[in-house]
């Protein structure tokens, strides 16, 4: 190829990707979301920077549940630990759960939506029908039934991929719950992509319908992927919170469920130690939050119809 | 018509969709009934030769090509391509020597090109799916050719751009390229340039002659407009909801139609219309039926002016009218 065609190919998409920002960053919520979340993100890159390591009964400095002061800025818990430290540590345990559980989901969802919707037929019919078993299964139960299997099989105190059974346990579980959601949404998708004339072009080019599911399909499923992928992971994060509160969580690696856990049963409401259980449910709120922000910012910059809608 | 040169032949080809029928249909066990999109349909076509297949919307153009490049499975009757009966094959690698010699070009071309891939891709799809080259030279040559052949000068301008970025002419002939990538020996043409500026059309009709002139592909030219199908066809087919009522050669069917119904269709062309005895029959009324409910005996019966008893009862069987020239009218004998 010619040195022009590599100029025209990159200027080409320099524009499209220059002209995507430039609509998705035109909406206050993505600004606002994206803002916040770098903020996190960068919170949860570094927490022994910014805080040092992470404290435990043993090197607590504080006293116990004290308010905020200048020494402890966000209060301490009931056994005197910072609950700042404790809340930007969890920051990073909450955020990789969430993140790697929404791969997760969107490898799965992705995979068996299109299946399904590309080959029609019994296929579709019995991925859907485990498709609905898994999008009512609720994810608590299926935490009570995989934790035991999970320790069993690789012990209490292992460590699988760098997190403790009971956080591994989480991640599968949510991993699990959510894509029955990803795989519906890109199924229909792919329902109406697979009648388009560029599939049968490719049909009579002699393309495998593999070639055609990854060449053609999925190309044109990623916006669909993205927008939805910032809601699964808002979903993520806040299952990951409600796991953990109700006790799955890892004492030893807490995330910000774990801590509304520990704080509840401190007795940080009846105590009035409303930063104790303040600082990681409001952490919990503005992720989601600004996920569900990107998404919809996403999803109005994929799908230019729906902006008219005021 | 049948000839040891024929390069595609058609017998009684068909193709029903089921209906899907209601509950209440399900419950009383009632038959839905069926859609006879393409009904036992008898087509040949020669090497190099150019037939253009006629008719109005809905009478089942497109579902024909779609027979033709298997993107649909007929549900009776027979394909045959240089003899070797092609109806039920399925499998990709057996259907892989005929994709390199069957070729269709899209209606639409917008729709037929991925938005997301770049003109080199498109282009080159086929010859890399069917295995045609070794190696990225030979890639780019043919890919080169093919877009210099279907008149995209000079070639290499047009690799990295994206169908959004060309005119309505240059896709189809995006389109074109793709197809004649792979040097086939057949392409089925549905409507090339039904969607192009009357100022364009002309340029792409000589990129398909030029193809049957210069490298002896036959084409199966599918339009609904009866003067261009005289222009560029050797033989022309009229397909009536789902049947073909006539064929002959190109000036027969044009100027000495036998068949109420391509009467009409020519009459309702003022170019060739006024000059070719336009009192002979009133222009026509009504509908085309739905393929859904054909009509009993001849099925152009409800807007023959010529219908009669029989026509009503009895579906009239194709019946020579001169040499190469077939009517399916009680009153063609
Ligand atoms: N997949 C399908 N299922 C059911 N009916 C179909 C299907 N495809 C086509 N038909 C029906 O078959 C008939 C012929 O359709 P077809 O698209 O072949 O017509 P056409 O001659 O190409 O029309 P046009 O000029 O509008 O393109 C129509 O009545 C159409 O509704
Ligand atoms: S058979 Fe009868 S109804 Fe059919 S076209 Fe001939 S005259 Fe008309
Ligand atoms: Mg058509």
């Amino acid at each position: 190829m010619s040195k022009s065609t590599i100029r025209y190919s990159g200027r080409t998409r320099a524009r499209a990707i220059k002209t995507f920002l430039g609509q998705f960053l035109g909406y206050g919520g993505a600004q606002l979301g994206l803002l916040c979340l770098v903020f996190f993100l960068v919170t949860a890159a570094m927490p022994n920077i910014l805080v040092g390591p992470l404290q435990t009964a043993i090197n607590a400095t504080g006293d116990f549940l004290a308010p905020p002061s200048g020494q402890h800025l966000l209060g301490t818990d009931e056994v005197g630990r910072d609950v700042l430290n404790l809340v930007v540590h969890g920051a990073r345990i909450s955020l990789t759960i969430a993140l790697l559980a929404t791969v997760i989901s969107l490898v799965v969802g992705t995979t068996v939506g299109m299946t399904a919707g590309y080959f029609g037929r019994w296929v579709d019919v019995w991925l859907m029908r485990l498709t609905d078993f898994f999008f009512v299964m609720p994810s608590f139960v299926l935490a009570l039934v995989i934790t035991p299997v999970v320790l069993e099989v690789m012990g209490r105190g292992r460590e699988i991929l760098g997190f403790r059974p009971s956080l591994f346990v989480i991640l599968v579980v949510i991993g699990m719950t959510s894509w029955a959601f990803v795989a519906r949404v890109v199924r229909s998708q792919t329902l109406s992509l697979k009648e388009r004339t560029f599939v049968d072009r490719a049909r009579v080019a002699g393309s495998s319908n593999f070639s055609i599911m990854v060449r053609h399909i999925l190309p044109n499923l990623v916006p669909q992927i993205a927008a939805n992928g910032a809601l699964v992971v808002a979903g993520a994060i806040y299952v990951e919170t409600s796991l953990s509160f109700l006790g799955l969580g890892d004492p030893l690696q807490p995330s910000w469920g774990t801590l509304l856990s520990l704080a509840q049963r401190a007795g940080a409401a009846s105590a009035g130690a409303w930063w104790y259980l303040g600082a990681p449910g409001v952490c919990v709120l503005t992720v989601s939050l600004s996920f569900v922000l990107i998404g919809n910012a996403l999803d109005d910059t994929f799908n230019p119809r729906r902006r008219v809608i005021p | 018509m049948l000839d040891a040169a024929d390069i595609l032949r058609l017998e009684s080809l068909q193709v029903h969709f089921p209906i899907q029928g209601g509950l209440f249909d399900r419950v009383l066990g009632r038959p839905a009934g069926a859609v006879r999109a393409v009904d036992r349909i008898d087509l040949n076509v020669g090497r190099g030769e150019i037939v253009a297949l006629v008719g109005e919307s809905g009478s089942g153009k497109t579902t024909v090509g779609r027979l033709i490049t298997k993107l649909a499975q007929p549900t009776g009757g027979k394909l045959l391509f240089e003899g070797r009966d092609m109806t039920f094959v399925q499998d990709l690698s057996a259907l892989r020597p005929y994709r390199h010699r069957v070729q269709m070009i899209f209606q639409d071309a917008y729709q037929a090109l991925n938005p997301r891939h770049t003109v080199f891709d498109i282009v080159a799809e086929p010859l890399r799916s069917l295995r045609l080259v070794d190696n990225r030279t030979q890639l780019t040559d043919r890919v080169s050719e093919a877009l210099a052949s279907a008149g995209l000068n000079p070639p290499d301008d047009f690799f990295s751009r994206f169908p959004h970025e060309l005119s309505g002419g240059q896709r189809q002939r995006v389109v074109i390229a793709g197809a004649l990538a792979v040097k086939p020996e057949l392409i089925v043409a549905d409507e090339p340039v039904s969607m192009l500026d009357v100022s364009i059309r002309a340029q792409i009709l000589q990129v398909l002659v030029d193809l049957r002139d210069k490298h002896n592909v036959a084409l199966l030219f599918i339009t609904h407009d009866l003067p261009l199908a005289w222009l560029i066809a050797d033989r022309i087919a009229v397909l009536y909801l789902g049947k073909l009522v006539e064929i002959g050669s190109a000036d027969e069917i044009t100027f000495n139609p036998r068949h109420p119904y391509t009467v009409a269709l020519r009459n309702a062309t003022p170019q060739i219309g006024a000059n070719a005895g336009r009192a002979e029959l009133p222009a026509l009324q009504g509908e085309v039926p739905s393929a859904a409910r054909v009509p009993n005996g001849c099925r152009f019966h409800p807007r023959c002016p010529l219908a009669f008893d029989r026509c009503r009862q009895e579906e009239p069987p194709p019946i020579e009218v001169g040499p190469q020239h077939m009517s399916a009218c009680w009153l063609a004998k």
